[in-house]
């Protein structure tokens, strides 16, 4: 069973009275086992929001389907197992914080004695007990999100989507709330997390989609999509290129600022023949790693060339 | 089902409440209410009372309380209605606001529920108020008279009813435009011009219009168009003294333009995208 599995899932939204169609989203399939922080990137219009709605009924497919936690994506009754914060949420001006707790915990069929219990919990995790009586006019951007990310897990939910959850919120609550995602990880929940912040999702999410123009352009976990393939990070004990130009007469190197070298090699046995010329030489070798790039790189590189294959 | 509808009627009636001009009816209906009780301290109605007792017949002195409450009532309940269109507008279009609908259909909740939450939300504020400015009538006027005429009570249910009607209007264009403007005009056009102009051309001026067409135009636009005029007047007025309804017609057909109204609402909602 996956926590969440779409099968071309497709949506063409029609303007102009049907006379112009854009395509949103253009067959997603995707699988996502439970328990997983999976990281959905994409610019701005890729169709990150487009999907996560598809995927919660506040928006019909065009084509395709979808599971959430083995139900069918239409069906409603799923979400008493699902928490959601969107991106710009509003709640009535005129609710305390903890009133915006009750009410959606209410409608996700909780009541009572235990409702008010997670909503003490809840709102001492997100560090807002001293606020919970306070209308939610009164609360700043960052506050509004904490709330929200409250109101996401007030049901204890199997399974949580979080657009931009960190959006206007200081550095040392983006790493709180960094925590509780991590504590939910590892209490078995599955996190779908959409955010503008790479280098956070690079930190927490074990795997990540990449959407652009409402196609996914790779899925897999954060290793993969940042490894450079035949490409090594290697620290010598004699680090002036010139000293060991002849053993790299056939590869491509560059100097990195911290005195490494990177090294390209056509396959594992070019590199393991390398390694064999440098012990030749009398050359020391202190590191060797498999280059990674950085996932804000990965993306960016990604989304270029694709846009460059559009054009 | 019925658990969510109801705590989103809930839900409605605390946002209404929030909101001023529900406030401000009550401290109108609180005003005239205390108006009410001056008036009548310094009013004698000994001898009229002693009169109507002494005719052995308890009918006049009903005919009267109720007249008295009717006309007190009336125009306040009118006033009532206006204010609820106003308000209750934006109900349906503030629910469909980005980052409100997002967070209310990721809840286990149907559309329907939350479209009829909505619309037994607006009917239970209005009720309210209807209510308290309808017990409280009847009580400064049942303790003047000695008389307790409990048919006026009926008042507050034909009234609801009315804004009922007129309100299924209201959510049909919410739907429709995710905005309150063209719902609460045509909430008012129907209020104010068109059911007062229906009915009095299909009770006086009917026979007058020789064209049949037109008559037959006139004829349908009657029975299509919710009868707010009768509802709150004829029927209202009836009830209110105690006399049973003479025609269900305006009744039924008003209750057939809600359900109408409510089905077609809920259809298109179910339909869209957000």
């Amino acid at each position: 069973m996956f926590a969440i599995e779409t099968n071309s899932l497709s949506k063409i939204y029609s303007t102009s009275f049907g006379k112009k169609k854009v395509n949103a989203l253009s067959d997603v399939s995707i699988k996502i086992p439970p328990g997983t922080i999976f990281g959905l990137l994409g610019p701005n219009g890729a169709g990150k929001t487009t999907f996560v709605k598809l995927l919660l009924g506040i928006t019909y497919p065009t084509f395709g389907s979808g599971l959430l936690l083995n139900e069918p994506i239409l069906n409603y009754t799923v979400k008493k197992r699902i928490g959601y914060l969107p991106e710009n949420h509003k709640y009535p001006s005129y609710l305390k914080g903890r009133d915006v707790l009750r009410f959606f915990g209410r409608l996700s069929g909780m009541s009572g004695k235990s409702l008010e219990i997670k909503i003490d919990e809840l709102l001492e995790t997100v560090k807002l007990s001293e606020w919970g009586k306070s209308k939610v006019k009164t609360y700043s951007k960052g506050m509004m999100q904490r709330l929200g990310l409250a109101q996401s897990l007030i049901n204890d939910p199997d399974l949580v989507f979080l657009d931009e959850p960190t959006d206007g919120v200081d550095p040392i609550g983006r790493k709180e709330i960094r925590d509780i995602l991590i504590e939910l990880k590892s209490k078995s929940k599955t996190i779908m997390l959409n955010s503008h912040l790479l280098s956070e999702v690079e930190m927490i999410t074990d795997r990540v989609g990449i959407l652009n123009k409402g196609k996914l352009l790779r899925e897999g976990s954060v290793k993969e999509l940042t490894e450079k393939k035949e490409e090594y990070k290697i620290r010598l004990s004699e680090t002036e290129i010139s000293s060991v130009e002849s053993v790299f007469k056939n590869n491509s190197v560059t100097k990195n600022r911290d005195g490494s070298l990177s090294v390209k090699v056509d396959n594992v046995e070019s590199l393991n023949l390398l390694i064999d010329n440098l012990r030749k030489n009398g050359i020391l070798i202190q590191e060797i790693e498999l280059q990674k790039s950085t996932l804000e790189e990965m993306f960016i590189s990604l989304i270029n060339e694709a846009d460059s294959e559009s054009l | 089902m019925i658990k969510n509808i109801w705590l989103i009627t809930l839900y409605t009636f605390r946002e209404a409440m929030a909101r001023k001009v529900f406030l401000f009816f009550a401290f109108i209906s609180i005003l005239a209410l205390l108006g009410l009780t001056l008036v009548f301290s310094v009013i004698g109605i000994d001898t009229f009372v002693d009169i109507a007792n002494q005719s052995g017949s308890k009918g006049v002195l009903r005919e009267v309380v109720a007249s008295i409450q009717f006309m007190i009532i009336n125009p306040l309940t009118g006033l009532c209605l206006l204010l609820a269109i106003f308000s209750s507008a934006s109900f349906v279009p503030n629910m469909m606001e980005k980052g409100t609908i997002d967070l209310l259909l990721s809840k286990p909740i149907s559309r329907d529920q939350l479209l009829l939450g909505k619309f037994c939300g607006g009917i239970l504020v209005v009720f309210v108020n209807i209510l308290f400015l309808v017990i409280g009538t009847w009580i400064i006027v049942s303790i003047k008279f000695s008389y307790w005429n409990f048919s006026f009570l009926y008042v507050s249910i034909t009234i609801t009813f009315a804004f009922a009607v007129l309100y299924s209007i209201i959510v049909l264009s919410g739907v429709v435009t995710k905005g309150s403007i063209l719902g609460m005009m045509a909430a008012y056009f129907i209020f104010i011009l068109l059911s007062p102009l229906l009915f009095a051309y299909f009770k006086e001026f009917r026979t007058a219009v020789e064209n049949d067409v037109l008559k037959a135009f006139l004829d349908g636009l009657y029975y299509v168009v919710p009868k707010t005029s009768e509802l709150t007047g004829v029927i209202t007025a009836n009830l209110a003294a105690g006399r049973s309804v003479t025609e269900y017609q305006p009744i039924i057909t008003s209750l057939i333009f809600i359900i109408l109204m409510i089905g077609f609402s809920i259809f298109l909602f179910r339909k869209k995208d957000f």
